[in-house]
C-alpha cells in the first residue's frame, strides 16, 4: 500500500508541476503583484487597483517601458497575509515577474517584505505607512508614503487648538492603527494633552456601545480612532444613537474613502481623517497632478484619492528607476530607487537609509459631505470647523 | 431533579455570579469604577444595552438550539443563516424600497423554505450520524454562502440607515432608537415561536422529538416533517435574527463567523433544547460582554475571550446548561 | 499483520522516505513549498486521527497545538535569538503540557460538547495570543529574521512526517490503539473491562498534540511571519478533519491519503480557478461529508481490496 501511495504521491507532484510558464513573446515585461481585491481592505485597495492600470495603459501608450510593453498581472490576496505570502512567492519563483508591485496593507506588507527581501527583488511600498517594516535593516523594500506614526498629528494639535485637555486613543488591534495610535499618543504628549483611554479592539468589531461608554467614563473631551472603514462607521453611527457628544473625531482611513461620507450622510459631517495626498493641484503644486486627477476621473468617474495617488506616484518612481538602471535587473533597480530623487504626482521621493521617504500629508475635515483641508496652515483651504456640534443640534 | 443534578446547578450559578463580578472586581482594582451618578448611568446604558442586544441574540440562538435539540446536528453554518438575513433585509431596502421590519414579511417564509430545501436536500441524511459529519457538512454549506454572497454583493461593508435616534431613558442613560425596536420586534418573533412550540400540535411534536425521536416516530409522529419544520424554522429565525442586526450594524459575508460563535456559548450556557434557556443564556451573554469591554483594562479587546471562557467553563460544569439536565 | 508484513510496510515507507528526500533539488521553491505542506498536512491530519478516529473524540479545535508550536518557534527565534530546531522541541514540550492540562478536564466531556469545547479552546487561544502583547505582540504578529530557508525546512517537514507516521502505524498496530478503539466503542464497557480510559485519553491527547505543534513550529520558521488570525485558523481544524474522514477515520493509510489527495486539489483550483475555488471547497466539504463519511480506505475496505487491518 505504501509502495502505491509513494508513486502516487511523487505522481502528483508532476501533474501540479509545470504550471503555465509565462510566456513572453513580443519583448513584454511582467508587471505582478497581489492587492486586496476582496476582503476588508477591498474599499481602498480598490482604488490602488485603479491607479495601477491606469498608469500601465498610459505607458503602455508611449511606448512601454524600455521600449518593452508591460503586461499587468494582479492577483487576489483576499487581504489574507498567508495567502499574499504564497502568490508573492508563487509571482516571483514561477510566473518570473520582472517587476514586482507592492500589496496593500502595512500587515501584509510586512509579510510579504520577508518574501521579496529572500529573492531580491524590490518593490516601492505604496499602500503600507508603518515603520516598524523599514527598521529591519531590509534593502528591497522603499516607502513612498508618510509614515503612521504622523496620520493623527494634525487632529491631535487641532485638538490643542480648541483647548481639549483629555483625549482618548482607540484602535484596530493590527500593525497599521496601532502603529497609528503610538504616533498619536507621542504628538499628545508633545502638545501636553492628557490620554486618558489608549484601548484596542479586534478587527471584526461592530458594537462599540460599551467602548464609547467608556471613552465617555474616562471623561475624554476627543476621539482619535485608528479604524479602517467598518469600524469607524459603526462608531460614528453609535455615537449619534448613543447621543455621546465629543469635540472632535478624528480617523484614519475611513473618511477618505467616498463610501464612507455616503453610507453615514450627515453623521459623517465635521469628522476629521487623514489624507496623503488630495487632488488639490491648486494647493499641491506637483507636477502632472492635473493630468493625472483629468484622465482618472474621466476613466473612473470619481476624482482619485490619496491611495490612488501613492500607487500611481510609485509606478512613475519605479518607472524611473527602471530608466535609470536602464535594465530590468533587480540590484540594479534596486540600487536606483535607494539613490535617485525624483518629482511625482504625489509628491517628491527621496528616500532615507531605511528606505522611507519623507512624505508630509495633510488632515482634513468633512464639510457638507467633501473633504476640505484643514492642516497644516500652508495647504488649509479653510479653518477646521471645531469643535463638533452636538448630535442634537444638527 | 436528583440530587447530584442540583448541586451541578448550583455550582453553575455560583460559577455565573463570579463571572459577573469579575468584571467589576478588576475594575475596581483598577480604578474603573466610580460610585457616582453619571458613571452608574454608563454602567446602566452599557447593562441595558446588553439587554437588549441578548434579545436579539437569544433569538437566531434558538435556532440553532432547536437544531441540536431536535436533530443533534451542530449547524456551523448558523452564523451565515444570519448574514443572509441582512442581506436578504438590504435587497429588500434598498431594490424594494420595503421598510426593513415589513420586508420580514417577506424574507421570513423565504428563510423557512430554504431552511425546508436544506433539510431535505443535505441534513436529512446527517440526521442521527456522528456529530462530526453535521459538523462538516454544515460547515462546508457555510463556506458555499459565504464565497456566493461575496460573489453577488461583493465584501463591501453595507449598512442600513434606519431609525437612527436615540431613546433617551433617563438624563445620563441613552440607548439607541434601532436596537430598542429591534430588541421588541425579537421579543415578539419569540414570544410568537414559544406559543407554537408549547401549545400547536406541530409544537408539541418538536419537542417530543427532542426528547426521544425514536419513541417519537413510535407514538405516530411525523418526524421526518417535523425534521422539516424545525430546519424551515431555525432558518426563519436566524434570518430574523440578521434582519434585525442588519438596521444596527454594518455588515458583510465574513461577519456571520462571529455570529456562529456567540450562539454557540448561548445555547452551551442555556441547554441544548431548551428554548427559554437561550434567551436567558443570550441576555446573559451580551450583558457579560459589555461589562467586561467597560470595566476592564484594554478589555474590548478581551471581550471574545470572555466568551470563550465562559463556554469552556459552563460545559465542565454542567454541560447541560443552566437549563438541561446535568449531563445533557 | 505478521512480521514480515510490518517489516514490507516499514521498507515502503523508508523507499519512500528516500525518493522524497531525493526530490529537493529537482524542484523549484514553489514545488517544493507545495511538497512541504503536502507532508506537513499529512502530519496534521494523522495526529488529529488519533484522538478523533482512533479515539473516537472528535476535536473541533486542534489548530490549538499548531498554533502554540508556531508561537513557540517564532517567539524564540525573534525575539530570543534561538536556532529554529530547537525551538521544535519547546514546541513539542509545550503543546504536550498543554494537552495535558487542557485534556484533564475537557476530555470528560462527550462527544458535540467536547468538539464545542476544543473549538471555544482554540479561538480562545487565538484571543491570548491576540491580547498577550507582551509575549505574542498581539495583533502586530511576529516576523522572523529573513533567511532562505527552502530546503532545511522541507527536511525537517520530511523527517517530522516519517516520524508521525511510523508512530501513527504503532498506534494502529498495537495494544494501545486497540485499547484506544475500545474506549470509542463503548467507553464504559472498557473501564469496565479494566482500562484506565482517562489516562489512555489523555496519552492519545498529547501525543496528538505533540506532531501539530512541531508543523506548525516549521511553518512558523518558513515563512517567517505570522499573526494570530492565519496560526489560529479553524479552517486547518477542518482540514484535518476532512482529510482524515475523506481517507478513512480510523485508519492509518486513510489520513495520509486524505491529505495528499485533498492539499493537492485544493491547490490546483487554487491555481486555476482563484475565485470559484473557495465554493468548489465548500461544496466538497458537504458532499464528502454527506457521502463518504466512512471515506476512501473504508470505502476500499469494505470492497475487499484493502485488508482490514488491527484497527478500524
Amino acid at each position: 500500500m505504501f509502495r502505491v501511495l509513494a508513486g502516487a504521491f511523487v505522481g502528483v507532484l508532476a501533474l501540479v508541476g509545470p504550471a503555465p510558464a509565462h510566456h513572453r513573446p513580443n519583448n513584454e515585461v511582467l508587471l505582478g503583484g497581489a492587492i486586496s481585491q476582496t476582503g476588508q481592505y477591498a474599499e481602498p485597495a480598490g482604488r490602488q487597483v485603479n491607479a495601477i492600470k491606469l498608469w500601465v495603459d498610459e505607458v503602455n501608450a508611449h511606448g512601454g517601458l524600455l521600449g518593452h510593453k508591460v503586461v499587468l498581472s494582479l492577483l487576489d490576496d483576499k487581504s489574507d497575509v498567508q495567502t499574499a505570502i504564497k502568490l508573492y512567492e508563487k509571482l516571483i519563483t514561477e510566473d518570473k515577474v520582472d517587476v514586482l508591485l507592492a500589496p496593500y496593507s502595512s500587515g501584509i506588507t510586512e509579510a510579504v517584505a520577508n518574501v521579496n527581501e529572500r529573492y531580491r527583488m524590490p518593490f516601492v511600498a505604496y499602500g503600507a505607512a508603518s515603520s516598524p517594516i523599514w527598521e529591519k535593516g531590509r534593502k528591497y523594500i522603499f516607502d513612498i508614503v508618510a509614515v503612521a506614526e504622523d496620520y493623527q498629528k494634525g487632529a491631535v494639535f487641532l485638538a490643542k487648538q480648541i483647548g481639549v485637555k483629555r483625549l482618548a486613543i482607540i484602535g484596530q488591534d493590527s500593525l497599521f492603527p496601532r502603529q497609528v495610535g503610538k504616533g498619536a499618543k507621542e504628538w499628545a504628549k508633545k502638545a501636553g494633552l492628557e490620554v486618558v483611554l489608549d484601548e484596542n479592539y479586534p478587527p471584526k468589531q461592530t458594537d462599540f456601545t460599551a467602548l464609547l461608554q467608556k471613552v465617555k467614563a474616562a471623561g475624554a473631551e476627543a476621539i482619535v480612532s485608528n479604524s479602517y472603514f467598518a469600524d469607524s462607521v459603526a462608531q460614528l453611527r453609535q455615537m449619534r444613537e448613543l447621543n455621546l457628544d465629543f469635540k472632535m473625531y478624528s480617523s484614519t482611513v475611513g473618511p477618505g474613502l467616498p463610501n464612507f461620507a455616503e453610507q453615514l450622510g450627515n453623521t459623517a459631517e465635521y469628522v476629521l481623517g487623514y489624507s496623503q495626498w488630495e487632488p488639490l493641484p491648486a494647493v499641491l503644486k506637483h507636477p502632472g497632478m492635473q493630468e493625472f486627477i483629468d484622465s482618472y476621473e474621466k476613466r473612473f468617474n470619481e476624482k482619485p484619492n490619496y491611495h490612488a495617488g501613492s500607487a500611481y506616484g510609485a509606478l512613475q518612481v519605479t518607472e524611473a528607476a527602471i530608466k535609470k538602471a536602464g535594465s530590468f535587473d533587480s540590484e540594479k533597480i534596486r540600487e536606483a530607487l535607494a539613490t535617485q530623487d525624483v518629482e511625482t504626482v504625489f509628491g517628491r521621493y527621496k528616500v532615507d537609509a531605511r528606505g522611507m521617504n519623507e512624505h508630509e500629508g495633510l488632515t482634513f475635515q468633512i464639510l457638507k459631505g467633501q473633504r476640505r483641508v484643514v492642516w497644516p496652515e500652508k495647504w488649509a483651504e479653510t479653518k477646521a470647523e471645531l469643535p463638533m456640534p452636538e448630535w442634537s443640534k444638527r | 431533579m436528583e440530587r447530584s443534578d442540583v448541586r451541578s446547578l448550583y455550582r453553575l450559578a455560583a460559577f455565573l455570579a463570579g463571572a459577573y463580578a469579575l468584571p467589576f472586581a478588576i475594575g475596581g482594582w483598577y480604578g474603573a469604577v466610580h460610585l457616582n451618578e453619571r458613571w452608574l448611568g454608563y454602567l446602566a446604558t452599557v447593562v441595558i444595552s446588553g439587554v437588549l442586544q441578548g434579545g436579539v441574540y437569544a433569538m437566531f440562538a434558538v435556532g440553532l438550539t432547536l437544531i441540536f435539540g431536535v436533530m443533534r446536528i451542530i449547524n456551523a453554518a448558523h452564523g451565515e443563516m444570519v448574514m443572509m438575513g441582512a442581506y436578504l433585509t438590504w435587497v429588500c431596502f434598498f431594490r424594494l424600497g420595503l421598510d426593513p421590519l415589513l420586508a420580514l414579511v417577506l424574507t421570513l417564509p423565504v428563510a423557512f423554505l430554504f431552511g425546508v430545501a436544506l433539510q431535505k436536500v443535505v441534513l436529512h441524511a446527517v440526521v442521527g450520524q456522528p456529530e462530526l459529519t453535521g459538523l462538516l457538512v454544515t460547515f462546508g454549506l457555510g463556506l458555499v454562502i459565504v464565497y456566493v454572497t461575496e460573489l453577488v454583493f461583493t465584501t463591501d461593508f453595507r449598512t442600513i440607515p434606519y431609525a437612527p435616534g436615540t431613546v433617551h431613558i433617563t438624563r445620563t442613560i441613552a440607548v439607541g432608537q434601532n436596537k430598542v425596536i429591534s430588541f421588541l420586534i425579537a421579543v415578539a418573533i419569540s414570544a410568537g415561536v414559544y406559543l407554537f412550540l408549547k401549545l400547536s400540535r406541530l409544537g408539541k411534536a418538536i419537542r417530543a422529538t427532542a426528547l426521544n425521536a425514536e419513541v417519537a416516530m413510535v407514538c405516530g409522529i411525523p418526524v421526518r416533517r417535523v425534521y422539516l419544520v424545525t430546519t424551515g424554522l431555525a432558518a426563519a429565525l436566524a434570518v430574523a435574527g440578521g434582519a434585525l442586526v442588519s438596521i444596527q450594524f454594518g455588515f458583510n459575508p465574513e461577519t456571520g463567523t462571529v455570529y456562529t460563535l456567540q450562539a454557540f456559548t448561548i445555547i452551551i450556557l442555556g441547554g441544548r433544547g431548551h428554548y427559554v434557556g437561550a434567551l436567558i443564556g443570550g441576555v446573559m451573554l451580551a450583558v457579560l460582554e459589555g461589562l467586561v469591554s467597560l470595566l476592564i483594562p484594554n478589555g474590548t479587546a478581551m471581550v471574545e475571550l470572555a466568551a470563550y471562557t465562559l463556554m469552556i467553563f459552563v460545559l465542565l460544569i454542567r454541560p447541560g446548561g443552566l437549563m438541561g439536565v446535568k449531563e445533557a | 499483520m505478521t512480521r514480515s508484513e510490518h517489516l514490507r510496510n516499514l521498507l515502503a515507507l523508508g523507499a519512500l522516505g528516500l525518493v522524497l528526500a531525493l526530490l529537493p533539488p529537482a524542484l523549484n521553491v514553489y514545488l517544493r513549498s507545495f511538497a512541504l505542506f503536502t507532508m506537513m498536512y499529512v502530519v496534521l491530519a494523522l495526529s488529529w486521527n488519533i484522538i478523533s478516529g482512533f479515539t473516537g473524540y472528535t476535536s473541533f479545535g486542534h489548530v490549538i497545538f499548531y498554533g502554540i508550536g508556531a508561537y513557540a518557534c517564532a517567539i524564540l527565534v525573534a525575539d530570543h535569538g534561538w536556532h529554529w530546531l530547537p525551538t521544535l522541541l519547546v514546541a513539542a514540550g509545550v503543546a504536550a503540557a498543554v494537552g495535558v492540562a487542557l485534556g484533564y478536564p475537557v476530555l470528560r466531556l462527550k462527544g458535540p460538547y467536547f468538539a464545542i469545547a476544543m473549538l471555544g479552546a482554540a479561538e480562545g487561544m487565538r484571543v491570548v495570543a491576540t491580547v498577550w502583547d507582551g509575549l505574542t505582540h498581539g495583533g502586530l504578529g511576529i516576523s522572523l529574521p529573513s533567511v532562505e530557508n527552502s530546503i532545511p525546512t522541507y527536511y525537517a517537514m520530511l523527517g517530522l512526517m516519517l516520524i508521525t507516521v511510523l508512530v501513527a502505524y504503532a498506534v494502529g498496530h498495537s495494544r494501545f490503539g486497540i485499547r484506544l478503539n475500545a474506549i470509542r466503542e463503548d467507553e464504559v464497557a472498557a473501564e469496565a473491562l479494566g482500562i484506565n480510559a482517562t489516562a489512555y485519553k489523555l496519552a492519545a491527547f498529547a501525543l496528538s498534540a505533540v506532531f501539530p505543534a512541531v508543523a506548525g513550529g516549521i511553518q512558523a520558521y518558513k515563512v517567517l511571519y505570522i499573526d494570530p488570525p492565519s496560526v489560529f485558523f479553524v479552517q486547518i481544524t477542518i482540514a484535518m478533519a476532512l482529510m482524515s474522514m475523506l481517507g478513512g477515520k480510523g485508519t492509518v493509510i486513510g489520513p495520509i491519503v486524505g491529505a495528499v489527495l485533498l492539499y493537492t486539489a485544493q491547490e490546483l483550483t487554487w491555481v486555476n480557478f482563484p475565485t470559484a475555488h473557495l465554493i468548489a471547497y465548500g461544496l466538497f466539504i458537504v458532499i464528502v461529508a454527506r457521502f463518504m463519511p466512512r471515506g476512501l480506505v473504508g470505502f476500499a475496505i469494505d470492497r475487499g481490496w484493502v485488508r482490514k487491518g488491527m484497527v478500524h
